[in-house]
């Protein structure tokens, strides 16, 4: 499906225009996200080399090209790509431009980058007062570490959460390994996401009436803010949370005959829900249930045995039919192929011309009127000519930028 | 506050019936954001979070920050009356927040379809286990739970080992991508820029027909692994957990220091970075080894190099290890519990616990809201309010209704 341009327009971002300077995962999924919601967002690459996930896979076939990466095909959907060198004056030039023409600019660039390609708020703020300037970080624009270089692994566990983990059958399995950060680079998307938020809200204050704003945002305060919990645990009851106290007494990750099952009875009618189902077992009754810190461990010795019979799918859905949350842990193959996901048009065919036509998952989120649409990914400097012709440039400046190295 | 800078939200009303951990969470980044946050509970089927848990004893900590700059007020909503109260509530209210089980508001009255007639262009911002359709929408279910089925819970893990629950952080995230979704939706009712307003087209999104997001936790975790369902889609593969490591590049993981429990977490994807490592190590004689001579022998002999890594790093404390390789431009940072963040100068520098008046505790910190606004600054400045404390401000003084009426319905147990 390609982008329909009469339902895009009725998006609630339709017409805010975005300027994304920002590599790999965090930044990029907000412009992602942004550009889901109906913005127009640019994407600024660098010459030559691209955004560094055109580099990562997964590639069809795993012969890499830097066309047809899984991971920039996806988290570039829906928007347009221009080239640009910031390191070179000239680039910075044509960057004030791009700026001078937009509603929002968002980058990830850490001291001294930040100053020497021009992205710093006083610049961007003199090329276009009315512009909104946010960015993502690993710790901030400000404060001791905002120079500090950062990945996905250290950004979770500088925010406490690789700390936490893991919890229950795989700490059980292996007490001795360092914690663990969460999968799928899972911290990045969510500072990508809490930028987005962030902008959205400038955006909605400039609407009103607020002046523009600059809006920094903390990948490291992000992951604080989700998982504010054991922070309070700390202020409030003085207790120190660890992966080794912090796990559900009864339940939690149980073996099942093709793979694994999450049960989670914080009701005490769910637990008598699974008691019923089970045909009421003596090791099952609501006193012990009630009493998790002196049955636990037997309590999940019996349910993993019981589990390890059954498969996932039964366990599901049996349980469910009983009132007991029961959840299957699905791999990538089997989400992919999600009757539910499915049924709710979560995956959406998009094409590409180098990549080909391959299904992608879809937003998670509806706005009430059907399956959205997704945009693709640019090609590296697909759009220079239509951006930059926009900005005023003449074909033949655009040609001397290109020679130049520039574009 | 008189003269101090409101949020970005400010002037925004939104009533919040969310329980748990997902929907309040979406109310609290709304809160930050400065709108004013109504949270409508009932003493007849109180949010479980202000229940002892069931599994610790005592009512948990997470309720207090979740529910921080929130108003509270309460409704049984058994009772007509009750009912009718809720539904002038969104009338004023710039949006509604649920996130009940498919289905449940409908047998309340307070279904999108019902509200709509109160309020033409109604928002409502819907948050639940696996959406609004399709065949598993009545499921119940936690964020383990979404996480699992979402694929995300899969993908965490030891390599070769079971998979691990993902818990409040999942939840939360879910929350704020219904949060994102409904700021973006309230920008679609404004003119976001001179061009939209030249075409008149401020308002279209939602102005006549209200708008129901439908925003699923199950989904969001899927969203967040987009990149290994390209995998599959491309080549068929299953991708599976990685622990620490990196799929291509090595060093790559979090490694053992000096003392108990102590972490520190290390990337290195690049030769240059690669070079950087060594001169933060001294230059080891074990770097030139041909086994650790390109990225792609180090990725190989990623086990043997996590061992070199690791003698290295049990030498020293996190923060030595970290001050060595930042020094050199290495990406590190130690695996940090909630004491070491709290007594973090980086973190204090930054204002990321702010101390606010708790009405038992006297002055508590809270966690920050993850922006720095310079315009309109986004705070944590109101510490969760008790069970309908608000009541009267919100009865009497948002909706008008006598005081005398507010007291009968409280003995009434109508507002209760």
């Amino acid at each position: 499906m390609t982008l329909d341009a009469t339902n895009h327009s009725q998006r609630p971002l339709a017409g805010l225009r975005v300027l994304e300077v920002a590599d790999n995962v965090a930044g990029p999924y907000c412009g992602k996200l942004l550009a889901s919601l109906g913005a127009e967002v640019v994407k600024a690459e660098p010459p030559r080399s691209g955004d560094s996930s055109r580099r990562q896979g997964p590639f069809p076939g795993d012969a890499p090209h830097p066309e047809r990466s899984g991971l920039f095909l996806y988290l570039n959907t829906g928007k347009r790509g221009v080239t640009l060198d910031l390191n070179d004056p000239q680039g910075r030039v044509v960057m004030r431009d791009l700026a001078a023409n937009a509603d929002v600019i968002f980058h990830d660039r850490q001291p001294p980058e930040i100053e020497s390609q021009g992205l710093d708020t006083e610049t961007l703020a003199q090329a276009n007062p009315d512009l909104i300037v946010a960015s993502v970080t690993p710790y901030g624009n400000s404060g001791p570490y905002a120079g500090y270089r950062a990945y996905d692994v250290n950004v979770f566990h500088a925010g406490g959460e690789g700390n936490l983990l893991p919890n229950g059958l795989a700490l059980d399995t292996f007490p001795d390994r360092a914690p663990l950060v969460a999968g799928s680079q899972m911290g990045s998307y969510q500072g990508g996401l809490t930028a987005a938020l962030g902008v959205v809200a400038a955006v909605y204050a400039r609407a009103n009436g607020a002046p523009a704003q600059a809006v920094d945002c903390s990948m490291q305060e992000a992951q604080l803010s989700l998982g504010y919990v054991p922070i309070q645990r700390l202020e409030a009851e003085g207790i120190v949370e660890d992966r080794f106290s912090r796990y559900f007494r009864v339940g939690g990750t149980l073996p099942a005959q093709d793979g694994y099952v999450e049960l989670l009875t914080l009701e005490p009618r769910q637990w008598e829900s699974l008691a019923r189902m089970l045909d009421y077992p003596d090791w099952a009754t609501a006193e012990r249930f009630q009493n998790p810190g002196e049955y636990g461990p037997e309590i999940n010795a019996h349910l993993r045995k019981w589990s390890s019979a059954h498969t996932k799918d039964w366990l599901y859905r049996e349980a469910q039919a009983h009132g007991v949350p029961f959840g299957p842990y699905l791999s990538p193959g089997e989400v992919f192929h999600s009757e539910q996901q499915r049924q709710r048009g979560l995956y959406v065919e998009v094409d590409h011309p180098s990549a080909g036509r391959l299904e992608y998952v879809g937003p998670p989120f509806r706005f009430g009127d059907g399956p959205d649409l997704l945009g693709r990914a640019p090609l590296l400097g697909e759009h220079n000519r239509a951006v930059y012709e926009g900005l005023g440039y003449s074909p033949m400046d655009i040609v001397e930028l290109a020679r130049a190295g520039v574009v | 506050m008189a003269g101090e800078k409101t949020g970005p939200l400010s002037g925004v009303r939104v009533a919040d019936f969310s329980v748990h951990a997902a929907g309040p969470f979406a109310g609290l980044m709304l809160a930050e954001l400065g709108a004013q946050v109504i949270k409508i509970e009932s003493s007849a089927r109180l949010d479980i979070t202000r229940r002892p848990h069931t599994m610790y004893g005592k009512p948990p900590s997470s309720f207090e920050q979740v529910n921080a700059n929130k108003l509270s007020v309460t409704l049984n909503l058994k009772e007509p009356r009750a009912v009718e109260l809720a539904r002038e509530l969104v009338r004023v209210s710039d949006m509604v927040l649920e996130n009940f089980r498919p289905g449940v508001l409908d047998r309340l009255g307070l279904g999108f379809d019902r509200l709509k007639q109160v309020k033409r262009d109604l928002l409502m911002v819907s948050l639940s286990s696996n959406g609004q359709t399709g065949p598993e929408r009545g499921y119940s279910g936690y964020a383990p739970m979404f996480a699992a089925a979402g694929g995300l819970g899969y993908l965490t893990g030891y390599p070769g080992g079971p998979p691990v629950e993902l818990r409040h952080a999942m939840d939360h995230t879910g929350g704020l991508m219904g949060a994102l979704c409904a700021v973006a939706a309230l920008c679609g009712k404004a003119p976001l820029s001179r061009e939209r307003a030249g075409n008149g087209k401020a308002g279209e999104a939602g102005e006549d027909r209200g708008i129901h997001l439908d925003v699923s936790v199950r989904d969001v975790a899927t969203a967040f692994i987009g990149p290994a369902l390209m995998d599959f889609a491309m080549n068929g593969r299953e991708q599976t957990p990685q622990g620490n490591g990196n799929g291509a590049a090595a060093p790559h993981g979090v490694y053992r220091c000096a003392g108990e429990g102590a972490w520190v977490s290390i990337a290195v994807t690049t030769e240059r970075e690669w070079q950087c490592l060594r001169r933060a190590l001294a230059d080891p004689a074990w770097a030139n080894e041909p086994s650790f001579g390109d990225g792609y022998q180090r990725w190989l002999h990623r086990e043997e190099l996590d061992r070199k890594v690791e003698a290295w790093t049990l030498e020293r404390t996190p923060w030595e290890a970290t001050n060595l390789l930042q020094a050199e431009g290495v990406a590190a940072f130690p695996s940090m519990s909630a004491d070491q963040l709290m007594a973090d100068p980086h973190l204090a520098a930054r204002g990321a616990f702010p101390e606010i008046t708790h009405p038992e505790k006297g002055r508590q910190r809270g966690v920050a809201p993850p922006w720095r606004f310079t315009g309109t600054p986004a705070r944590l400045d109101r510490w969760t309010s008790s069970l309908g404390e608000d009541n009267d401000a919100v009865f009497h003084g948002i909706l008008g209704v006598p005081f005398e009426e507010v007291r009968a319905l409280q003995e009434a147990k109508v507002i209760w």
